[in-house]
């Protein structure tokens, strides 16, 4: 075994930890278990972004073709978002959201050694980083939205119904705080996602001398941006709080995941993984 | 050693309010003062509204009902009235039911804290009136562990199971802090004076009070630290209210659904929390089905209480458990206030910690032969006895003295820590004065 596998399964250890710490400590409203799971969290992002720094030192020349990478940095950037709430918040509750993506994440990435991602040539170096490093980014800002929108739905029809608060819900934290976080996703995500999009048509345009080739993945990330774009305006310019853009949220992320997913696996694209 | 521990109180189920205000212990230090010149060694009383407890360590010579006859001489009564109003426990009994008392198993309503902090403050001026001392301190001490331990273990104290705590809690988990929020009292009833209360002591920032009656509504707001709105504006001012509690006794709703659409808009979506204790109902029901717009009726809160009180009642069967085991630990303790079990631990001790040190350095000097080993036990063991010597005879002289061999027996147990207890540093109560709240 060398170095670099036993980094991955030691994160893989520290990250699986983490996630059964934090759902435990939840479930139980352990506050041990929950800075347990932040430990976990903090060791495993440690050696994560190691491993991530290695990668790219040590494979330069292949490490942006490789799925593995592009995986690896998704999960990276969940709990990169998570601390940042964690630092605002001081509560492990979104960890439930970043927490087992994460870990899938990793994983995933671990098995997706022989992947191939086709990354043109041109430019390559300086997108990556804006193309990637932003949309990435708001990916996981878009979980933690939606994952504050899951819980805020909950807990908003629980004293809407006037059902009693037990186990996990009482020690939720209030509607008040799913709703902050859904507005803070979206008002740093959004500009992100943009960036990133408007970065990678630029490259698109270097590497394959058009903007726009109504690639599909190229369509659903705009529908992706119109409907951010739509969330977006009407927090901010139409004040809208509480439901709406908490369900809005989640079918944004459920889109992205469906692309993610389906088209980067399944329909021929320039972003297309192949074995 | 011999001695007898009693309780004897009357509390909310034993006694009707009549009779618990006539018993109440106005002063407490003079009453503790009187019964230790009556023969008792160590006294603690406690009188709430809602009880009366006293805890007593005597000689065999004295007996409850002397404590009883005491109690009634002092309060102006008789014992023929006051005895079918009290209960008496003598022995673990009284420690069972202290112990249950400080949990707050024994209170109107299970789980509440206040009595803990009562019970502190009885065993403060017990403490520094010289009225409690080896057994009393011990007893008090475990109470507050075994409370903390049950407060722990169990989640008896973790629901609100009262009307304005429910309204408070629900706040909370809509705006989180209630810093900053700001309040509205609609009317002027006592059970929403007493919710507006709750919320200000968790942190609303404003509160404001719309009256059909100006006068009256200016007069609680100088009450309140409020002020008073005109009526005639209330919607103007509730789109920069976030929770409000109506209490007026208008035969209609005072509130639309329809007119809450218009705030609610212009508050751009701030959730907003309504609390309807009127009976008939102030707030039209189909507030609540707007969005970020909560509406609790009387009887939302209601049941939310009596529910977190049914599922206090389960935890008190795991607190119970909990203070029987923690009462027969006191009881091993009481046994050992007897001077020869004492003796035996010393003896106990003495030995176990000769054989470790025995063992380490026979270890550290390697192979040496049968004689050698044989003369380092026996030279090990007789340290251990001869350093004993003195102290056992001082005990057995302190035996002799009447009154004072369980201060000393707590004290080389103490010195020696042969009960093996750590007492948690906030069991220590008395060196902060706190306040009396009601039980």
């Amino acid at each position: 075994m060398t170095l670099f596998e036993l980094f991955q399964y030691v994160i893989i250890a520290l990250y699986l930890a983490g996630t059964v710490c934090f759902f435990i400590g939840s479930l139980k409203s352990n506050k041990i278990l929950g800075k347990l799971g932040n430990l976990s969290a903090v060791g495993g992002f440690a050696l994560h972004t190691l491993d991530l720094l290695l990668a790219v030192t040590l494979y330069k020349e292949t490490v942006l073709s490789g799925g593995y990478f592009y995986f690896s940095l998704l999960g990276w950037s969940f709990i990169l978002v998570y601390f940042g709430l964690w630092w605002k918040l001081r509560s492990t509750f979104f960890a439930l959201t970043a927490s087992p993506f994460a870990l899938l994440l990793f994983i995933i990435s671990l098995a997706s050694q022989s992947l191939k991602v086709t990354i043109p040539a041109h430019l390559a170096g300086l997108f990556i980083g804006l193309h990637i490093g932003t949309i990435f980014v708001s990916i996981a800002l878009m979980a933690m939205a939606a994952g504050a929108g899951v819980a805020f739905l909950y807990l908003n029809n629980k004293i809407k119904t006037k059902a009693n608060l037990t186990g996990m819900g009482k020690e939720m934290p209030s509607l008040n705080t799913f709703d902050n976080v859904n507005h803070w996703s979206i008002i740093i995500g959004f500009p992100l996602y943009t960036l990133g999009l408007a970065a990678g048509f630029l490259w698109a345009r270097a590497a394959f001398s058009k903007m726009f080739s109504w690639d599909p993945k190229e369509i659903v990330t705009l529908v992706v941006w119109f409907l951010f774009a739509f969330v977006f305006h009407q927090r901010i310019m139409m004040g809208w709080r509480g439901k709406k853009p908490a369900i809005l949220v989640i079918i944004v992320f459920v889109i992205t995941m469906i692309s993610l997913w389906g088209i980067n696996f399944f329909i021929p694209t320039h972003h297309s993984f192949k074995v | 050693m011999d001695h007898n521990i009693y309780l004897i109180g009357l509390n909310h189920r034993s006694a009707g309010v009549d009779v618990r205000e006539r018993y109440a212990l106005t002063n407490v230090e003079e009453f503790e003062a009187g019964l230790l010149e009556l023969g008792v060694r160590e006294v603690m009383a406690l009188s709430t509204c809602n009880r009366v407890e006293i805890l007593v360590v005597c000689s065999p010579d004295i007996t409850d009902r002397n404590i009883l006859e005491y109690w009634a001489k002092r309060c102006g009564g008789s014992v023929r009235e006051l005895e079918p109003n009290t209960y008496s426990h003598e022995g673990l009994n009284s420690v069972k039911h202290l112990f249950r008392v400080a949990c707050s198993l024994d209170s109107m309503i299970v789980g509440e804290p206040q009595i803990l902090g009562q019970l502190k403050e009885s065993y403060r001026k017990a403490v520094e009136a010289g009225a409690a001392r080896v057994i009393i301190n011990r007893m008090l001490h475990k109470s507050f562990f075994v409370a903390k331990r049950v407060r722990t273990e169990t989640s008896i104290a973790s629901s609100a199971v009262s009307i304005s705590y429910a309204a408070v809690e629900l706040a909370k988990k809509i705006f989180g802090e209630l810093q900053g929020q700001r309040a509205m009292l609609i009317g002027a009833g006592e059970m929403a004076e007493l919710a507006a209360t709750h919320l200000l002591n968790s942190g609303v920032e404003q509160i404001s009070i719309a009256n059909r009656t100006y006068s009256r509504a200016e007069e609680l707001g100088k009450c309140m630290g409020g002020k008073a709105v005109p009526f005639e504006n209330l919607y103007d001012h509730l789109v920069e209210t976030d929770i409000i509690i109506s209490s007026t006794g208008a035969p209609h709703a005072v509130i639309s659904a329809k007119e809450m659409r218009k705030v609610i808009k212009k508050r751009k979506y701030r959730p907003m929390f309504f609390i309807d204790i009127a009976v008939p109902r102030d707030i039209d029901p189909d507030v609540n089905g707007l969005d970020n717009v909560y509406l609790y009726d009387i009887d939302d809160l209601k049941d939310v209480v009596e529910e977190n009180k049914s599922q206090r009642e389960d935890e008190a069967i795991k607190a119970n458990s909990i203070v029987e085991f923690e009462t027969l630990s006191f009881g091993n303790w009481i046994n050992s206030l007897d001077l020869q079990p004492t003796i035996v631990d010393l003896f106990n001790r003495s030995e176990h910690v000769a054989q470790q040190e025995l063992a380490k350095t026979l270890k550290r000097l390697g192979d040496v032969d049968a004689k050698t080993h044989k003369a380092l036990e026996t030279m090990a063991m007789s340290i251990g006895k001869k350093l004993l010597h003195e102290p056992v005879a001082f005990l057995k002289r302190r035996t002799e003295e009447e009154g004072k061999a369980d201060e000393f027996v707590d004290l080389a147990r103490r010195m020696f820590n042969l009960d093996n207890e750590t007492i948690p540093a906030d069991a220590h109560c008395g060196r902060k004065k706190k306040n009396n709240f009601e039980d």
